[in-house]
């Protein structure tokens, strides 16, 4: 069976666990729990009829504390940005760490996922901003680890993105 | 070597594997129970073990470890924490550490929960403290745009006692009264000065966030930053099937280039057309346009939506979290922004529904004038007392056009302005306003910043783009937000002056006097002598009716008032001298007798100062220019029709300079 490595990249507290779990494991929690290291997690999905494997490589958030380890992202076939839709700070870092991303392993597929969209009241979302990445071909969903919107259609669609 | 260096690793918990080539590893000691657990080994021998089928952590390990053993560096390859699964669902953190030995390659492999849980609870205290730093920050900024709100809804009802103070100096009231009254005008200012410094030290917070967010000087060119974000929204669009185009517009250089800064004009653009993707119902077409108009240039997005909501006026639509009821719209903060930006950079916005359907949402901005002094702060110079339009009227009263939407305030500014002899329209709001000058010219129009329907910044525009029909006016915006950066945004704006909200009846009746002063400077420049007589028949515009109403006024009015002041005197009352002293100055200024409005003005500054050795004398001044005055009105309204009496030789000689 197919095999394909996909990263979860973001700063933390952004819901990267949580979306794993809920993909994985149709869990959600609504504590935060810090992730300090590495945490490899596989899923079996349907791609146009054909049986592949997901293995999620759950990092840590980027911050001052742990900086992204890029040997990490090595075979990896692709990877999902994630922000907060409530935190405006976030989709700026995101946008930072795709660069740095492209810089360290060269245009690999990714899909743009800004979370936590259940969130209505405190979303903080700059109105141009999505319609500026849209432009820069970028490919953005928002999703919502707590209901599960959108989450499915996150892996499946970077899923089809890898394989063409 | 190995068994040793192995038996001494397993004494700090770390289990040694050996490398074998072709990705295969043998333990050098008895697998610990938890990597038994982990890899599901056999609890005895040393098989050789494949580390990618066992850890595809590890096996991305093996690159980096490969990396360091083919390097041939002295010392250690330490991996980051991870995280394995057991089959029974148990997490174990884990790390590895490639080491090199006697040309032998080694893997060695460490659990450390206790280390592990210590740095989780570290990361987790620091993380969330974080946290909770960045939603209070997001918090203080929700109640900072809160508490502006506030300040300025308390700043409504205070305007509405600061007049009813005023007009209660007019009328009857006892001495008690008169106390009572003073300390609640003295308790009002207190306030008005208090509500002043919060505006101020808001507005001084909120200038520094939008100067860090760009300078406003550069002269952008609205074509270009129309072209670059309609090519940034195209694929929203497009995914929407609404169609996104520039409608035909001169390209030449220069031609649109206006105040403000570049993103923050792309921005506005792109609030307006995430607004517009909103209601554009597919296949349909939204259309950006641009317009030169005089002094501005003007952008409008038009979509061919349902129009605008009917339980929404276009002045609610750009207030504060203001949303749509169907729009699907964030905060409600965008389209508030949109205006705060556009407004300080002497602009103005708006929307309106198109004659058939949709809706058109524009905003104009200031043409760039470059700036010869590259130090100045703004392209435009700021109105100064020079550069304020003089008014076109000479005659007196003045026609006052009020607009206003706070019944109370109208109602009270109205019959104060009335009471000064004035002749007053006052309406709700700045569309009223229009109308009224549709059918009716005015001297001078104050216009309420913040209104329903259209606001004073619209109405101002609006009247501004009509001058010429409607002939020179000064137009003097009434608002709360006084600090001196809101001064100064709404005089860039183009109004001709600013009263601050709440206001005493005494300002808006100095800037009328000033005002007026202007154009008598330049009328008069080498002026005739007039009498008191011939000053006022000339001022009320020959109608000797109001004339003698208002002589009459004067004559019931000025002995209390005089009386008054003597009174204040003798208790060393500065307030009340002082507020009596600008009464009596009022009125004699439109007698045009100066030297009585100079002992008036003189005696207003001491009370003020609570400074009365001077005062005594003054006042006796005061009393001979009033009786001389008074003398002559006396006479004037004993007449029945004498609309140019004859001057005495004493009132000639000191009206001879005339300027108020």
């Amino acid at each position: 069976m197919i095999q394909k490595k996909i990263c979860m990249l973001g700063s933390f507290a952004v819901g990267k666990t949580s979306l794993v779990r809920r993909f994985v494991e149709s869990i959600f929690s609504d504590t935060y729990q810090t992730s300090v290291g590495v945490k490899i997690d596989k899923k079996v999905v349907q791609v146009k009829g054909e049986e592949i494997t997901l293995v999620l490589w759950d990092m840590y958030g980027d911050d001052d504390f742990q900086k992204i380890r890029w040997s990490h992202f090595q075979g990896a076939s692709g990877y999902l940005l994630v922000a907060d839709g409530t935190r405006r700070a976030t989709l700026e870092k995101a946008q930072a760490l795709e660069e740095r991303a492209r810089q360290e392993i060269g245009p690999i597929p990714f899909l743009f996922i800004i979370n936590k969209c259940d969130l209505v009241e405190a979303w903080d979302v700059d109105p141009d901003l999505e319609a500026r990445l849209v432009a820069k071909n970028w490919t953005i969903l928002h999703s919502s680890a707590k209901t599960g919107e959108g989450v499915d259609e996150a892996f499946s669609q970077l899923a089809q993105k890898i394989l063409g | 070597m190995s068994a040793p260096l192995s038996q001494f690793l397993r004494e700090f918990g770390f289990v040694l594997l050996e490398h074998r080539g072709h990705g295969l590893f043998a333990l050098l000691s008895p697998a610990p129970a938890w990597l038994v657990e982990l890899w599901d080994l056999p609890q005895h021998g040393h098989a050789e073990i494949s580390i990618a089928e066992k850890s595809p952590f590890l096996e991305s390990f093996l690159s980096e470890a490969d990396a360091f053993w083919n390097s041939n560096h002295k010392g250690l390859c330490q991996s980051e924490t991870w995280i394995e699964k057991s089959p029974s669902g148990r997490e174990v953190p884990l790390e590895a550490i490639a080491l090199q030995l006697e040309g032998k390659r080694f893997l060695a492999l460490h659990s450390s929960e206790p280390q592990y849980q210590e740095r989780v609870q570290l990361l987790q205290t620091a993380r969330n403290s974080l946290l909770v730093h960045e939603s209070l920050q997001r918090e203080i900024q929700k109640k900072e745009i809160l508490l502006h709100c506030i300040i300025h809804d308390l700043s409504q009802p205070l305007s509405v006692m600061s007049v009813a103070f005023d007009c209660m100096n007019d009328e009857q009231v006892s001495e008690r009264g008169k106390g009572l009254l003073e300390l609640g005008k003295k308790a009002s200012d207190q306030q008005m000065l208090m509500i002043r410094d919060i505006l101020q030290v808001f507005s001084a917070d909120l200038k520094a966030s939008l100067d860090a967010q760009g300078k406003v000087e550069s002269g952008p060119d609205l074509l270009v930053c129309a072209k670059s974000t309609l090519n940034a929204f195209i694929p929203v669009f497009a995914a929407k099937s609404v169609k996104l185009h520039l409608a035909e517009t001169s390209d030449r250089q220069d031609q649109w280039r206006v105040r403000g800064e570049a993103t923050r004009i792309e921005r506005i653009f792109s609030n307006l057309l995430e607004n517009a993707i909103r209601y554009a119902p597919a296949a349909s077409a939204v259309t950006i346009g641009l317009a030169q108009e005089g002094e501005f240039v003007r952008a409008s997005v038009d979509d061919e939506g349902s129009g605008l909501p009917a339980d929404l006026t276009p002045a609610q639509i750009f207030a504060l979290f203001s949303k749509g009821k169907e729009s699907g719209g964030k905060a409600g903060l965008g389209l508030y922004f949109c205006r705060l930006t556009v407004e300080r950079w002497g602009g103005a916005i708006g929307c309106e529904s198109l004659p058939h359907r949709g809706s058109r949402f524009w905003f104009r901005l200031p043409k760039f004038v470059p700036q010869v002094d590259n130090n100045a702060q703004s392209a435009k110079p700021m109105p100064t007392r020079s550069s304020v339009r003089p008014l076109p009227a000479k005659k007196y009263p003045m026609r006052i056009l009020l607009a206003e939407d706070q019944t109370e305030i109208r109602m009270l500014t109205t019959d104060q302005l009335e009471r000064s002899g004035h002749h007053v329209v006052s309406v709700a709001n700045g569309r009223e306003a229009l109308d009224a000058l549709k059918h009716e010219s005015f001297d001078v129009v104050l216009l309420d910043e913040d209104m329903p329907v259209m606001t004073g910044l619209q109405a101002m525009h609006a009247i501004r783009d009509q001058q010429k029909d409607l002939g020179p006016m000064v137009i003097v915006a009434l608002t709360g937000y006084n600090s001196d950066p809101d001064r100064e945004r709404l005089l860039r704006a183009g109004f001709d002056s600013v009263i601050g909200k709440p206001f005493r009846l005494d300002a808006l009746d100095t800037l009328l006097h000033g005002a007026s002063a202007t154009e008598a400077e330049k009328k008069f420049a080498t002026p005739p002598a007039q009498t008191p007589i011939a000053n006022l028949v000339d001022h009320v515009g020959g109608d000797e009716k109001l004339a003698r109403k208002m002589i009459t006024t004067y004559l019931r009015d000025t002995p209390k008032r005089m009386s008054a002041i003597q009174k204040a005197l003798k208790q060393k009352n500065g307030q009340s001298l002082a507020s009596l002293a600008h009464a009596i100055k009022g009125s004699v200024s439109i007698f045009g007798a100066d030297l009585a409005r100079d002992c008036c003005e003189k005696l207003q500054e001491l009370g003020r100062a609570n400074d009365f050795r001077e005062a005594v004398p003054l006042f006796e001044h005061l009393k001979e220019e009033i009786a001389q005055l008074e003398a002559n009105l006396r006479g004037y309204a004993g007449q029945q029709h004498s609309p140019r009496p004859e001057a005495s030789p004493k009132t000639k000689r000191r009206n001879s300079n005339p300027k108020r």
